[in-house]
């Protein structure tokens, strides 16, 4: 479904990415872990082209969409994504967030835009909050209003880039229940996390990144029980505390 | 209480009136035979605002966004721009507008009279330095719009221009509006400047009746100068409440500034 081969990335003499592989199944779920500053959310963003890899390939399906043809809006229809901060349009309600991309986009009537809007957002748990503004909002409704805005475009695979990371404790299941639905219905993701419950419930693999390259990669249970490689022992010993 | 305090300062100024009139300073003929050449005045100054403010909305949103694009060459116009306009005193700008256009017409068109062009330079001129003053005003405005934002709408597949549309100048614009509001009681005010290269508008026709009056009683002076100074005060009055009006449609539920 996606596949990411030799991309490496810089920014002046920043070397973010340092020829990365990956290789994502249809239906997979795959989490990805690292220290920040580990080069993950520039990978994600490579992938649906927020960020041009300055070399290497990337394909989704047949196509290969690091070719200067394709039309990054294009590849963006593809695959969705879900950031750290929800990064909601906080002009409008949920129902107008959700129905931005699809009215804009996918250029859809206002009715049947209106009916799909309304229906993902039901999706989520959250067809009562309709008119409310992202101020209005928790942490966790916000996030799954941006989850919901993502999947009204019916990507073919989805990205989330920590998407528990800024929320209050509390409110860390609720997207994460949301997420693993996504999961069992069979969506393809790819899943920056620390959330070792989610990975282990929810993800058939675990790769670990660090200074721009993949390190390791396995089952949850081989990543986070025995990892083979120094680095992922150290790190993961940190974030299990 | 907002009732009792807007009475209070109705009373006192009723009270000033009255006392001004008890002083000589008032006659209410005069102050009424003057009323016809001030709104003369009035409707001019009126074109000239219903001219100025959208035309030097449209520039200051054009080089502010300009200031905050990927293209240096953009940027560097919208800076060039704003530095010239901001530095200029507006009189200034006027005068050397009317001279300059004044020169072109008369080498190329052979218009003798400049005059006959004073409101339309003056307006220009105008349009151009609060055009200036603007372009910032929407530049924080539209660096106020975090950059996740725009992501998010890429990341959803909208185009630069549709996110430039829907998403940052939206709020960009309910951001600018209490700053767009103050810059145009400014422009209001600063439409007498015309006045210099012979614009017929409120201010001139003040000067004009001042002329007259001074010779037959100073107190002629004061009534004129107060008449004018009512009717911009009235003008900008609903300039301003008509933009709150539109910051109050803009308002976004649960974004409004903490009362303390």
């Amino acid at each position: 479904m996606i596949q990411v081969r030799q991309v490496h990335k810089s920014y002046g003499d920043l070397h973010v990415l340092k020829g990365v592989n990956l290789e994502i199944a249809k239906g997979q779920v795959m989490c990805m872990i690292g220290p920040s500053g580990s080069g993950k959310s520039t990978l994600l963003r490579c992938i649906n082209l927020l960020v041009h890899p300055d070399q290497g390939d990337i394909y989704i399906g047949d196509v290969r969409i690091t070719s200067p043809e394709i039309r990054p809006e294009w590849v963006r229809q593809q695959v969705g994504m879900v950031f750290q901060s929800f990064n909601l349009f906080t002009h409008l309600t949920a129902l107008k967030n959700v129905l931005l991309g699809l009215t804009r986009v996918k250029k859809m009537d206002s009715e049947e835009a209106r009916r799909k809007a309304t229906w993902e957002l039901q999706r989520v748990g959250l067809g009562d909050k309709l008119d409310s503004y992202p101020a209005q909002l928790s942490g966790g409704q916000q996030q799954r209003v941006a989850i919901a805005r993502a999947l009204a475009m019916d990507p073919k695979a989805m990205l989330f880039d920590e998407p528990t990371s800024a929320l209050d404790p509390e409110y860390i299941h609720e997207v994460l229940d949301v997420m693993t639905q996504l999961a069992n219905e069979g969506m393809t993701m790819l899943v920056v996390t620390h959330e070792m419950g989610f990975a282990k419930n929810a993800a058939s693999e675990v790769v670990f990144m660090d200074q721009g390259q993949i390190v390791e990669h396995g089952t949850p249970a081989e990543i986070f029980e025995r990892p083979g490689h120094d680095r992922t022992k150290a790190f993961v010993s940190k974030i299990l505390g | 209480m907002r009732r009792a305090v807007a009475a209070a300062a109705a009373a006192v100024a009723f009270a000033v009136v009255v006392w001004l009139g008890y002083r000589g300073l008032y006659d209410v003929t005069y102050a009424q035979s003057i009323v016809d050449d001030l709104l003369d005045g009035l409707v001019v100054t009126l074109v000239a605002v219903a001219v100025v403010i959208p035309v030097g909305l449209v520039v200051g949103f054009s080089f502010g966004w300009a200031r905050t694009t990927r293209s240096w060459v953009l940027r560097a116009t919208g800076t060039t721009y704003v530095e010239f306009f901001r530095s200029m005193p507006p009189l200034v700008l006027i005068v050397f507008s009317s001279l300059v256009i004044g020169l072109l017409l008369r080498a190329y068109l052979y218009v003798e009279n400049p005059f006959v062009i004073a409101l339309g330079v003056g307006m220009l001129a105008l349009a151009l330095h609060s055009g200036s003053y603007q372009a910032e005003i929407v530049r924080a405005g539209i660096l106020s719009v975090p950059t996740g934002q725009v992501e998010a709408a890429e990341a959803l597949g909208l185009t630069r221009v549709q996110t430039m549309f829907r998403v940052t100048l939206p709020q960009a614009f309910r951001v600018s509006l209490p700053a767009l509001g103050n810059e145009f009681a400014v422009v209001i005010k600063d439409t007498s400047l015309i006045s210099a290269i012979g614009g017929l508008e409120l201010s001139f026709q003040g000067t004009i009746l001042v002329n007259s009056a001074i010779r037959l009683n100073l107190n002629y002076v004061f009534i004129i100068w107060v008449e004018i100074a009512l009717l911009y005060f009235v003008l900008t009055t609903i300039v301003t409440l008509a933009v709150r009006k539109v910051e109050n449609r803009y308002g976004v539920p649960g974004l409004e500034a903490a009362a303390l």
